[in-house]
């Protein structure tokens, strides 16, 4: 059940000075290792997951504590702790992921820490896999907590090391800040030293720091505003600030902005000094103030919001009036999705009238006229994944009239064509509150969906309100036994921990029961017409009812099948039996079925069909068999 | 090497990302700089995977600017078409003729462009078209998931990447385990050798 992806045999062994070929992740979790820490923690999310699946990895054998709490919020109160009691500790998370944690990471730049902190972030600029592209640096800029940003893998783990030195100087946690073009970039890096990891600390009482009673955080408030300052004092001792090359033209980007801003530059042949800031707040004021002096024009290169910019801005009214700075504000970079090295050449050609070496506007021409007649390959759920069996049941049990929230997980997927099972979705955990609010101010049957992990993440609470405050829908809990989306990793309905040991298995039943709930009944979602009764019968029960759809991810399924060496068999349809209805092409859209146009009739390809057997069960002229050897 | 770039475009599960991680260890091993671009979570599941990797000195990031690819790798038909955007003339495409169906196609909802027009849309950005089955030599070296060493094989004949072959034979013998090498390593040769 541990995410198989994790080999981290290289980065755990690799001696001082060795060169590897390191995922961005991969090399954040080299550094975590050789920066000593003693207990890291996480929920996982695209783009972070490799760097908690690295260090789970690892764990036991290297000798510090790892685990996969059961939400960010968590997640940064047990690392928090850890530090406040002298242990360095590393939590990492996706972008949203910080949302959740908002909270305690508030009030931890007040009350600070005592050994080292990191709270990673890792934000999604053109959502490959989020549902929105929120800057995150405006979480430092919101709690007053320092921030670093890297530009490739060898920098991210240098940086970690340099983050965990600064940490501890100002008794502040900091936030690192990753894009996903760091995270998911291979890249050659050097490993350094291990530092000795310490793992039991030592926990001196001060409550006048610790517990923020209001006369307590009006101290801290004020701490906070000092540390700042000393940290601004201090990065100017550190290596994050960095200036390449000279020039007129001076540009000033962080994080992997600075990768597009070298190329372009390159490309343009552009004589331009580029100032690479590492520690993005607090800003080095005063390098920054000398940098716009000593150049008349200033380009900004940044991803998403125009943090730098308006801050250099601002900066700029006071320290260098006269000076011409481009950037989002003047349209010359977008404020929306990933940049990349062309984004750059074209604002820096639009802005100072350059010519750029190479013909993009040919080449989009010549691709717009080929790429309107592709056939879409959006991604779909999996052949044999049980939740296209259960949202098929849903659908049948409430005669496709009902309203279904969705929430955040594989599931999701079920907005696709031809299944259309996802109606509504904010955040993890909002399928339970969104069912709520909605059967409250319709007349509609309301049935939700959520994953495993996500129950436990911040399902729980929506449910216990739910049935706190008699609410009226069924809640289907898809579980299938893992967190799939994110790389399979295992979460307390699983038992097993970060550590790789046998922890408690939480029993989402009994959870759900303990909860309130009396109307709770769990299904096999491969039992098709036992599923839909069952499903059906929760609808018309009084208040929240919960059916529980266990079934293991077919990936995991097929995979531990594959190594046992059990045999997978497919199902065929018999020519002579399918009329061609389409009805298991219309109703499930199962990628190991296709149409043949030319017999007119359904097939299956046996290379992707794990012999879930829905189709068998819902095809009307019984056309599906078992194939035979 | 100044600068050379590599696209590798495909579906989820034909070894694409494996297929970058070798180029990448090969890179190294002749003493370059490189920089492999993957996306992993939601975009993986059945869908598109388009990887970058870039290598020489003048390389900072992953991503392939459009029109600047030097070779396209494409893993399959429809997704060598859609990776047509980091073509121009002087790219050179290598195309596996073996289809993996869209859903969307296999629903009946959509239809997939014929194998003749493919070609010439190829054509219409690089006269540099190089096009056979791949999943033909995978089954003859013996195992359909070798497909993906196939085209790094045939990817070394035509595409100038500058790289040394017996580089990329270390790297696959040193990768992957003792009882996959020798199917690896034929799969491999016969990619290499598919071109005269």
């Amino acid at each position: 059940m541990i995410n198989k992806l994790a080999k981290p045999k290289n980065i755990l062994k690799g001696s001082q000075g060795d060169k590897l070929l390191l995922l961005g992740n991969e090399a954040i979790a080299r550094g975590v290792l050789e920066a000593g820490v003693g207990v890291a923690t996480t929920y996982p999310g695209t783009p972070s997951s490799e760097i908690a699946d690295t260090l789970s990895g690892m764990a036991s054998e290297a000798g510090y504590y790892f685990e996969y709490s059961a939400n960010e919020k968590v997640a940064v109160e047990v690392a928090g702790s850890a530090a406040v009691a002298k242990i360095r500790s590393f939590v990492s998370m996706k972008h949203v992921g910080l949302n959740v944690a908002a909270d305690p990471f508030m009030t931890l730049a007040y009350v600070g820490v005592r050994a080292g902190m990191i709270i990673l972030s890792a934000d999604d600029p053109s959502m490959w896999s989020s549902q929105n592209e929120q800057d995150n640096r405006y979480y430092s800029l919101l709690s007053g907590m320092p921030m670093v940003e890297a530009a490739n893998p060898q920098e991210a783990k240098d940086f970690i090391l340099d983050a965990y030195d600064f940490s501890e100087k100002i008794e502040m946690p900091i936030l690192f800040r990753t894009t996903t073009r760091l995270n998911h970039t291979r890249a050659p890096v050097t490993l350094g030293p291990r530092r000795p990891i310490e793992t039991i600390g030592d926990f001196i009482k001060e409550p006048g720091r610790f517990v923020p009673v209001p006369s307590v955080a009006r101290k801290r408030h004020l701490v906070v505003l000092e540390n700042l300052k000393k940290a601004e004092e201090l990065s100017y001792k550190t290596n994050f600030n960095k200036t390449f090359g000279e020039g007129s033209i001076g540009i000033i980007t962080s994080g992997v902005g600075f990768n597009y801003t070298m190329e372009a530059i390159k490309l343009l042949d552009l004589d331009a000094e580029v100032l690479k800031l590492g520690m993005t707040n607090p800003l080095p004021k005063d390098l920054i103030s000398d940098f716009l002096k000593r150049h008349k024009k200033i380009f900004i290169v940044e991803e998403l919001e125009p943090y730098l910019e308006l801050n250099v801005r601002s900066l700029a009214k006071d320290v260098a009036p006269t000076v011409e700075i481009f950037g989002k504000y003047t349209g010359h970079i977008p404020r929306y999705y990933e940049l990349n090295t062309r984004k750059v050449l074209e604002g820096l050609s639009s802005a100072f009238h350059l010519e750029i070496p190479f013909n993009f506007k040919k080449v989009d021409e010549l691709y717009s006229s080929i790429s309107s007649e592709l056939p879409p390959r959006p991604p779909v759920l999996c052949a044999g994944c049980p939740h296209r069996a259960t949202f098929y049941e849903i659908k049948k049990a409430t005669f496709n009239k009902g309203i279904y929230p969705s929430d955040i997980g594989c599931y999701t997927l079920a907005i696709q064509d031809p299944l259309h099972m996802a109606d509504i979705l904010f955040c993890m955990g909002s399928s339970v509150s969104t069912a709520a609010g909605l059967s409250k101010v319709t007349d509609k049957t309301v049935v939700a969906a959520i994953g495993d992990s996500t129950f436990f993440h911040t399902g729980i609470p929506a449910l216990v309100s739910a049935v706190y405050n008699k609410h009226h829908f069924t809640l289907a809990i898809l579980d299938n036994r893992t967190t799939a989306m994110t790389g399979h990793q295992p979460h307390p309905g699983i038992g097993i921990t970060g550590m790789h040991e046998q922890g408690e298995k939480i029993d989402i039943e009994s959870v759900v029961k303990g909860i309130g709930v009396k109307n709770v009944v769990k299904i096999n979602p491969f039992k098709v017409r036992e599923s839909i009764n069952a499903i059906r019968a929760a609808t018309r029960t009084e208040g929240v009812s919960v059916v529980i759809s266990e079934a293991p991810c077919a990936l995991v399924d097929v995979a531990e099948k594959r190594k046992k060496g059990e045999k997978i068999t497919p199902y065929v349809v018999v020519p002579e039996l399918c009329i061609g209805c389409k009805i298991c092409i219309d109703q499930l859209g199962c990628p190991a079925i296709y149409w043949n146009e030319s017999t007119v009739k359904a097939e299956v390809d046996i290379t992707q069909c794990t012999g879930c057997s829905v189709c068998a069960q819902i095809c009307p002229k019984d056309a599906f068999k078992l194939k035979e050897d | 090497m100044e600068k050379y770039e590599i696209s590798l475009v495909g579906v989820g599960g034909q070894g694409i990302l494996t297929a970058a991680e070798l180029l990448a260890k090969c890179a190294m091993l002749d003493g370059h700089n490189v920089r492999v671009g993957e996306i992993h979570g939601m975009a993986q599941r059945g869908g598109i995977v388009q990887s970058s990797v870039r290598i020489g000195k003048d390389v900072y990031g992953p991503i392939i600017s459009e029109g600047m690819a030097d070779l396209i790798i494409g893993f399959e038909p429809v997704e060598a078409m859609r990776g047509l955007s980091f073509a121009s003339e002087k790219t050179i495409v290598l195309l596996n003729e073996h289809i993996v169906y869209p859903t969307v196609v296999s629903m009946g909802k959509a239809k997939y462009p014929d194998m003749d027009y493919i070609k010439s849309s190829i054509k219409k950005f690089t006269s540099k078209l190089y096009s056979f089955n791949a999943m033909d030599l995978a089954l003859e070296a013996g195992a359909a998931i070798t497909m993906n060493l196939v085209l790094l094989g045939a990817a070394f004949k035509i595409g100038n990447i500058g790289l040394n072959k017996e580089s990329m034979e270390s790297i696959i013998t040193s990768t992957f385990p003792e009882r996959f090498k020798k199917t690896n390593l034929k799969a491999f040769n016969l990619g290499y050798d598919y071109f005269k």
